[in-house]
């Protein structure tokens, strides 16, 4: 049977490309480039494949900013059907991102709602719990493969000592890790008929941002020699002997 | 001041208990009363039913509403994180997740962190009262204080748990190793494990791995895996292997005081993170360093 299914996808500065400031150690987020979160492209790559196994709808929802738009359209170039951008977001406040995610999740018909369970910048992991009690819907969380049956979704769960096969009833919350699959490439031309499809837009209201002091927020500091031996002969040479050393 | 301190994790628990027991009267909601006595918690209470996270939040709600707890710490866990997520909304409290230290001073509390993916350090202070602390918040140790043991039944959860199946964890404890032998994805399959090992015998060090390789693959078991997600360590000597050196992996390992790497791609990251790197497949390069440092 065809399932409606939400994904909620993240914008993040891309923090491979991110620099820190030599001096004060403070992260550098000027013209670092944006990007989609990396645990939301898994989660988008989910529900593509929920949707061409036994069709329905993806639709993506993404709490951003005018720029976010570009995370839209990646995720209609690797096949979302629908997009709805809510603006006005503040920063990593989970408790504020979960209300305005979830006040815009209650007006769109679904079966599931397929969410990262840590993103990859804040990773705060509070969304996934937080979205699930708003809603009052199940959640299966972190999970490595899921299964549709029916009205019942089962996942296997990846917990630190074990691994849950748990199942409940539909709709419901299904938060996902990085292992549950490899994220499509979109070919070019997907891309461009991406670039054409209208996104819906519209502003966050009411936003209540709790009060917090950052007292710091610095790189630790890295002195590594960096002494890289391109030709292994050479290296294996001098590391050998540093190895000797160190582990005497 | 109260706090409660909760993990399905019983290791966390200890640490948690030990963090908090000489400032703070807590109560320790655990799935094993017995282990969980010997820290020193004023309560220890005892779940009985599945460990889900729906079920585990309830009965926190209803605890809070007893008790008023000026802290709820939780140990960050799957499930862990998504009792807070939970108890955030249905309490309406600011949570702080992944925290590694924390300091409580009144009604404030100040907590660090590592954000952008383990790229800074962030400090802060807040009026949280949900904080999930990051394994290793302090040193589990027994106290010989006396505690009141009880038990609680948890409600059924909408989510039902059809199957377990256990990880294999080891013996191994890597967070105490002075030397790790690191391996990532570049090891191309499990059982080239075996080529690695000979090399690690020859250096004293234990084997960890990037995440991919004890969560996705299982080529490792979990409770090997280094980085922002798993354990932080701080051998004397750290020898990546086919790790590409991802700032969260690079979290777990910071520490370390002296760091290889070997990867065949010159522009992989993890030689900004290096003190001596070696550019070269790693199967040949240790095969090699084997041989000399034997010598
Ligand atoms: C919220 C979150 C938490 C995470 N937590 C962790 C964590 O705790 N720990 C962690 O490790 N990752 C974590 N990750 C994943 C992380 O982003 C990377 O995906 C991961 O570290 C990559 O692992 P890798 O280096 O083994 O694999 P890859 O990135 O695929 O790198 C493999 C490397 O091996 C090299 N190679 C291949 N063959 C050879 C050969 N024969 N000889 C030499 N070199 C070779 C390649 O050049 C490449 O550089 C987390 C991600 C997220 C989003
Ligand atoms: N601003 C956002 N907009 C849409 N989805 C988000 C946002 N922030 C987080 N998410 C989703 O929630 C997941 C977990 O995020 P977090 O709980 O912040 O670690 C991410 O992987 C995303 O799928």
């Amino acid at each position: 049977m065809p399932y409606n299914v939400i994904v909620l996808i993240k914008q993040i500065p891309d923090i491979d490309q991110m620099k820190t400031n030599p001096g004060t150690g403070e992260p550098l987020l000027q013209n670092v480039p944006l990007r989609m979160e990396n645990l939301s492209k898994n989660a988008v790559e989910a529900a593509v494949r929920i949707k061409e196994k036994n069709g329905g709808k993806v639709t993506v929802l993404c709490f951003g900013t005018d720029k976010s738009t570009s995370v839209m359209k990646e995720a209609y170039a690797m096949g979302a059907d629908e997009g709805y951008l809510i603006t006005g977001y503040p920063g990593n406040y989970p408790s504020v991102t979960a209300k305005a995610l979830a006040s815009k999740i209650k007006e769109i018909p679904h079966d599931l709602v397929i969410l990262g369970n840590q993103s990859a910048d804040s990773y705060t992991g509070l969304l996934p719990g937080s979205i699930s009690a708003i809603l009052g819907e199940p959640l299966l969380g972190n999970a490595v493969d899921i299964k549709l049956q029916e009205k019942q979704v089962s996942v296997v769960s990846a917990l630190e000592d074990n691994n849950l096969e748990i199942t409940a009833e539909m709709p419901a919350i299904v938060s996902v890790a990085q292992e549950i699959n490899e994220p499509r490439l979109p070919p070019v031309l997907q891309i461009m008929a991406a670039g054409r499809k209208p996104i819906n837009q519209s502003a966050a209201s009411d936003l209540q941002v709790p009060e917090i002091k950052t007292l710091s927020n610095r790189a630790p500091k890295s002195d590594r020699k960096r002494i890289v031996f391109e030709d292994p002969a050479k290296g294996i040479e001098e590391v050998s002997k540093v190895i000797r050393e160190a582990i005497r | 001041m109260k706090v409660l301190a909760f993990s399905d994790s019983k290791t966390i628990l200890a640490q948690i208990i030990s963090r908090f027991r000489d400032d703070a009267e807590v109560h320790a909601l655990t799935h094993d009363t017995e282990f969980t006595a010997k820290f020193g918690a004023a309560k220890t209470i005892g779940m009985k039913g599945d460990i889900l996270s729906g079920s585990v939040a309830k009965a926190i709600e209803k605890m809070q509403s007893d008790e008023g707890y000026d802290l709820i710490a939780i140990g960050s866990t799957v499930t862990g994180r998504e009792v807070a997520g939970m108890l955030a909304t249905m309490l309406s409290l600011h949570a702080v997740s992944e925290v590694n230290s924390v300091n409580l001073d009144g009604g404030k509390i100040t907590t660090s962190r590592f954000f952008y993916g383990g790229k800074s350090l962030l400090t802060e202070e807040s009026g949280a009262k949900i904080a999930v602390l990051a394994p290793g918040i302090a040193e589990a140790k027994e106290s010989p204080g006396k505690t009141e043991v009880s038990e609680i039944q948890l409600e059924p959860s909408a989510v039902r748990i059809v199957s377990k199946t256990d990880k294999k964890g080891g013996s191994v404890d890597i967070e105490k190793a002075q030397i790790i032998v690191s391996v990532g994805r570049g090891l191309g399959k499990k059982e080239n494990l075996e080529k690695v090992e000979p090399f690690a015998k020859a250096v004293h060090g234990e084997i960890a791995g990037s995440r991919p390789v004890c969560l996705d693959y299982g080529w490792l078991s979990e409770d090997r895996q280094v980085g922002l997600s798993g354990k932080k360590v701080q051998p004397k000597l750290y020898i990546a292997l086919g790790i590409s050196g991802q700032i969260q992996h690079i979290a777990g390992m910071r520490n370390s005081k002296l760091v290889i790497a070997v990867n065949k791609d010159k522009s992989a990251p993890i030689f900004e993170e290096a003190d001596y790197g070696i550019v070269g497949d790693l199967f040949d390069v240790i095969a090699k360093l084997k041989e000399k440092v034997a010598q």
